[in-house]
């Protein structure tokens, strides 16, 4: 069953008037027929919904310069923001030749404990006794601070403790003024946290091996369930050389290293495209926004690769390892399919990922007939070619914009990068979309929703309406929808399973989401006596 | 045997690493979700109502709504009204609750938001809404999650209490106890044939049977009806030995109307299920009921049978103070000697009560308040513990060194059936000693051939 105009009537029309005005603007009933179906997104939550948005402090540490394993992530605040972000999302890491087991902090859950008298009287000293303690206890290569909601109000100059520090100690400590209270959503955290890591991290390293061949960065991948091993095992044996997965099971000193790679790649759009473009600015480094999740979507994402370094052998390669793999996990795919096909879903997760998913389901013969995003900008749905006439408000402008010029000594044009011809690197933008990402829309069939900020009262609403088979969301909202009838899939952490990208991830996600919609219990809910009762 | 004093507090670092306490408002959103049709809301920045959404949907693996005023920057400086204003809109209309409850967040007490004028001008803009808001102070620089609960659940209590004519329903008021505890603590008063008013119960609204249709506010909880008549009851039971007077409900109840205060532990353990069994005896001027008689039997039996397991373990106890306190009592009576007994919250009686009960060990504990993971980690290690007792943060306990953890409290994370798990009353303590028992068993059994190869492998080498 697809939307109406009639269903979508019904479900605002409990809001008062100037609410119902504003959320029709972000809800899209999917029409292929028309040219350019606009969405409203970015733009403040509606006070009293319940809505699914984090905040900044939930994408800047939570999400972005949390996993960062070598580094003590410091949390300066009163004690409950640090409890909420700790383990993050089960960002998984591991000691590398790079990072021995000793130098793997990220699991540590620090704060300052904010106490009255400190928001009084002001908090940098703690904070510079604690940096000090930290160091003492465990020399971490080096620290982050952030900022949660008081800080900003109370005027702790968390900038100036850390430069402080920095020079104390001789290590890195890097400060986020991620204040939950900034922005509209997580999004403005993800941004500060570029733009930082940009500034003071990327680039630090040295330079890039001139022998090293297909060097490529992982941007905006996070290792949740093991995803980013995946992609490294099967880009490992095709023969590139993964430089750094940003930031799932990474180092600072991968991250300094950044600027070494020939090219970028996008895995979650919304998180990381600031990293991708402001690389491109200043070392030239091209990008492409690759999909991992599913088997056609990572066919899809090799073979572009392979086209972006031109190389026959590694085309070559690139095709033995996808026939290799399919050989072996096709069986298993279509065991899965016979069981999922035709069965519909909705998918609500990341910055990205919703559409990542519809591919993976349509491996398994499933349609998303209703996706949306909690923080996404319109060029997320639409695609970037809308960013210019992206309304810039109040919001947006509160976050800084980093203005960079190319690097003096590093920068390199693309096809430079890619070591290839200008001519040939032309055609080659003509078959791959560099520095593109088209957004979730052109993959949606007519009917199918698009909605943005989507809150509690409208997915019920669209769950006994449209009676999907399975939902992918937060776990906030994974129980709801199950008293509803319909299993709930947790995707910020999988449930404690995955990996889910890839070959073995793909094999992995038609396992759970099968148990999940075939889980006998469904079929006991009514008592025997009860449907002796009915009869 | 080294005799420590019983005051050790090992958190000499200032930085609070791997926290053991969360914070105020989470506590308080408990609190109200024990009260019937009541909606919460969080003025703040809507990461807090998220975060605290997050936290206690994985505890209680039920739907947990709380809405948000959304606070952005612009609000920070001219103030939140406008933004409480229209989340009152909102929530009222899409829930219809009859109680909204208000927590405030630490943007919005560092903005210094005056909140009884804001919703005082909201009512008086709105006449005839009906609902009642009550709001609550719970900046979390001023207290953790377990004193949110308390000063919430007072809050409630200030909110409708009225004076009234004398009844025979008694009072009865909990601490953060597992929607499972809550219902055995019922059970026991129901074989009394007891009436009581107990609050704040989310029994019903944090633990729903599946099945009928899917409400947005459950149904259940204590009835505002109930609250408000709460002055008239002949006495008050709260399990809140180490609440601070100063958010205690049963104070202020017995301060403000005299309503005599029984002040009780939690119903874990022999010793404090008879003085609330006991309790309950006296004030229904019954003998007590042939079934509970019968229950603690089982569990004297059950506490012979395993003793001589339980001697062996030395217990690190951790988690919210009220429970640690009923934890302890009931690690001594089973031999089980506590090793460290900490809290993450500075502000509780905890230290004031257990010192007595651990003056007579053989061995001292480590007391520690305003406990970190780190202080616990450290303190459970020096000491030899060979068993965690309290919630998922301990987990690093075994991580990291091996050993075990009994789960109970809250929060709890990494396992399913937070909402579930079942200590209060004989059987309840019963439940929890065979489960206390059997992790040292499993301890025992894992790790029992290694250990005896070791030991001959040493002794050949000596």
């Amino acid at each position: 069953m697809s939307m109406s105009e009639e269903m979508m009537g019904d479900m605002l029309e409990k809001y008062p008037e100037k609410v119902l005005k504003n959320r029709k603007k972000h809800i899209t009933i999917v029409d292929t027929s028309q040219a350019c179906q606009q969405i409203e997104a970015n733009t403040r939550t509606i006070p009293g919904i319940i809505t699914q948005r984090g905040c900044a402090y939930a994408g800047c540490k939570g999400v972005v310069v949390g996993p960062i394993k070598d580094m003590v992530h410091i949390v300066h605040g009163p004690v409950g923001c640090s409890y909420y972000a700790w383990g993050t999302r089960r960002n998984k890491a591991r000691a590398d030749e790079n990072t021995p087991a000793d130098k793997v902090v990220s699991t540590l859950c620090v704060t300052t404990d904010m106490q009255e008298s400190d928001i009084v009287f002001g908090g940098e000293k703690k904070l510079a006794r604690m940096i000090d303690e930290v160091v003492e206890a465990f020399h971490p290569r080096a620290i982050s601070i952030c900022a949660t909601c008081p800080v900003g109000l109370i005027g702790d100059d968390i900038g100036a403790v850390a430069k402080a520090a920095q020079d104390r100690h001789g290590i890195q400590v890097l400060s986020f003024n991620c204040e939950g209270y900034k922005g509209v959503s997580q999004s403005a955290g993800h941004h500060i946290a570029n733009n930082n890591l940009m500034e003071h991290v990327i680039g630090t390293g040295p330079d890039r091996d001139p022998n090293d061949r297909y060097v490529i960065n992982i941007l905006g991948e996070y290792n949740i369930g093991g995803d980013g091993w995946e992609m490294e095992r099967i880009l490992g044996d095709i023969g590139y050389k993964v430089n750094c997965v940003l930031t799932g099971d990474t180092s600072i000193l991968e991250i300094k290293n950044l600027h070494q790679a020939h090219l970028n790649l996008v895995q979650c759009h919304r998180s990381i495209n600031y990293i991708a473009e402001m690389m491109e600015t200043k070392y030239g480094t091209p990008w492409l926004k690759v999909n991992f999740i599913g088997v056609e979507a990572t066919k899809k994402t090799l073979r572009e690769m392979a086209l972006c370094f031109g190389d026959e052998a590694l085309i070559q390669k690139t095709e033995e390892i996808i026939a290799r793999e399919e050989a072996r996990i096709m069986p298993v795919i279509e065991h899965y399919r016979k069981i999922c096909q035709g069965k519909t879903a909705f998918a609500f997760v990341g910055g990205s990922r919703s559409h990542h998913y519809m591919h993976l389901l349509r491996d398994l013969g499933m349609e998303v007939v209703v996706a949306g995003y909690e923080f996404a900008h319109r060029d997320d749905y639409e695609g970037r070619q809308v960013i210019p006439s992206i309304k810039i408000d109040a919001d947006s402008k509160n976050i800084p914009e980093l203005h960079l010029t190319p690097d003096a000594e590093k920068f390199q044009e693309a096809h430079v990068h890619l070591n290839m011809s200008k001519e040939k690197f032309d055609e080659l933008n003509k078959q791959v979309p560099l520095s593109y990402y088209e957004g979730m829309q052109p993959d949606m069939k007519d009917g199918e929703v698009m909605i943005d900020d989507c809150n509690h009262h409208e997915l019920e609403r669209m769950v006994r309406t449209l009676r999907p088979d399975l939902v992918f969301a937060g776990v906030r909202d994974k129980y709801f929808v199950q008293k509803l009838g319909v299993p709930g899939k947790q995707m910020h952490s999988y449930d404690y399973s995955g990996p889910y990208a890839g070959f073995n991830g793909a094999m992995n996600f038609a396992r759970d989401i099968t148990n999940a919609m075939t889980t006998p219990a469904w079929k006991l809910v009514t008592a025997p006596w009860e449907k002796q009762n009915q009869q | 045997m080294t005799n420590k004093p019983a005051n050790s507090t090992l958190r000499v670092k200032e930085v609070n690493e791997n926290q053991c306490h969360m914070c105020m408002p989470l506590g308080g959103v408990i609190a109200f979700k024990g009260i019937e049709g009541a909606m919460v809301l969080v003025h703040g920045s809507q990461g807090c109502s998220t975060y605290m959404r997050l936290a206690n949907v994985e505890h209680f693996h039920e739907p947990v709504d709380i809405a948000s005023s959304s606070l952005n920057e612009k609000q920070t400086i001219l103030g939140g009204e406008k933004n409480l204003n229209k989340a009152l809109d909102n929530v009222l209309r899409v829930y219809q609750p009859t109680m909204l409850g208000i927590l405030t967040t630490c943007l919005a007490e560092t903005m210094g938001e005056d909140m009884d004028r804001m919703i005082r001008a909201y009512l008086q803009e709105h006449p005839n809404l009906g609902v009642e808001i009550i709001s609550v102070a719970t900046p979390s620089y001023r207290g953790t999650h377990s004193e949110g609960f308390w000063a919430t659940t007072r809050a409630i209590i200030a909110h409708y209490a009225r004076v009234c004519e004398s009844h025979n329903r008694i009072n009865v008021i909990i601490p953060n106890i597992s929607p499972a505890d809550i219902r055995e603590i019922k059970r026991i008063m129901g074989l009394f044939g007891v009436e009581y008013t107990l609050i704040p119960d989310f029994s019903m609204t944090l633990d729903r049977p599946y099945g009928g249709r899917y409400q947005k506010i459950p149904t259940g909880g204590t009835s505002p009806a109930d609250v408000s008549r709460m002055p008239g009851a002949p006495v008050t039971i709260q399990f809140g030995l180490t609440c601070p007077d100063a958010l205690s409900p049963g104070l202020y109840l017995e301060q403000q109307f005299g309503v005599r205060l029984i002040n009780l532990p939690i119903p874990i353990g022999v010793d404090n299920v008879d003085q609330f069994i006991a309790a309950l005896s006296h004030i229904c001027g019954k003998p007590v009921p042939e079934q509970l008689t019968l229950e603690r039997g089982w569990l004297l039996d059950g506490m012979a049978d395993a003793h001589k397991y339980n001697a062996e373990g030395r217990p690190a106890i951790y988690g919210e103070p009220e429970m640690v306190y009923a934890l302890t009592g009931v690690c001594i009576e089973n031999g089980a000697e506590p090793v460290v007994i900490a809290s993450g919250s500075p502000h509780s009686k905890l230290k004031d009560l257990v010192r007595p009960m651990v003056s007579d060990l053989a061995e001292q504990p480590f007391l520690i308040e305003e406990a970190d993971f780190a202080s616990i980690e450290h303190a459970a290690v020096s000491a030899g513990a060979t068993i965690g007792v309290g919630h998922s943060g301990g987990k690093f306990l075994t991580e990291r060194h091996g050993i075990p953890v009994t789960r109970v409290g809250y929060p709890i994370h990494d396992r399913i059936g937070g909402q579930r798990i079942f200590s209060a009353g004989y059987a309840g303590t019963l439940a929890f000693l065979d489960r206390f028992t059997n992790t040292l068993l499993e301890q025992k059994y894992g790790s029992y051939r290694e250990k005896k190869k070791d030991e001959m492998a040493l002794n050949r080498v000596m």
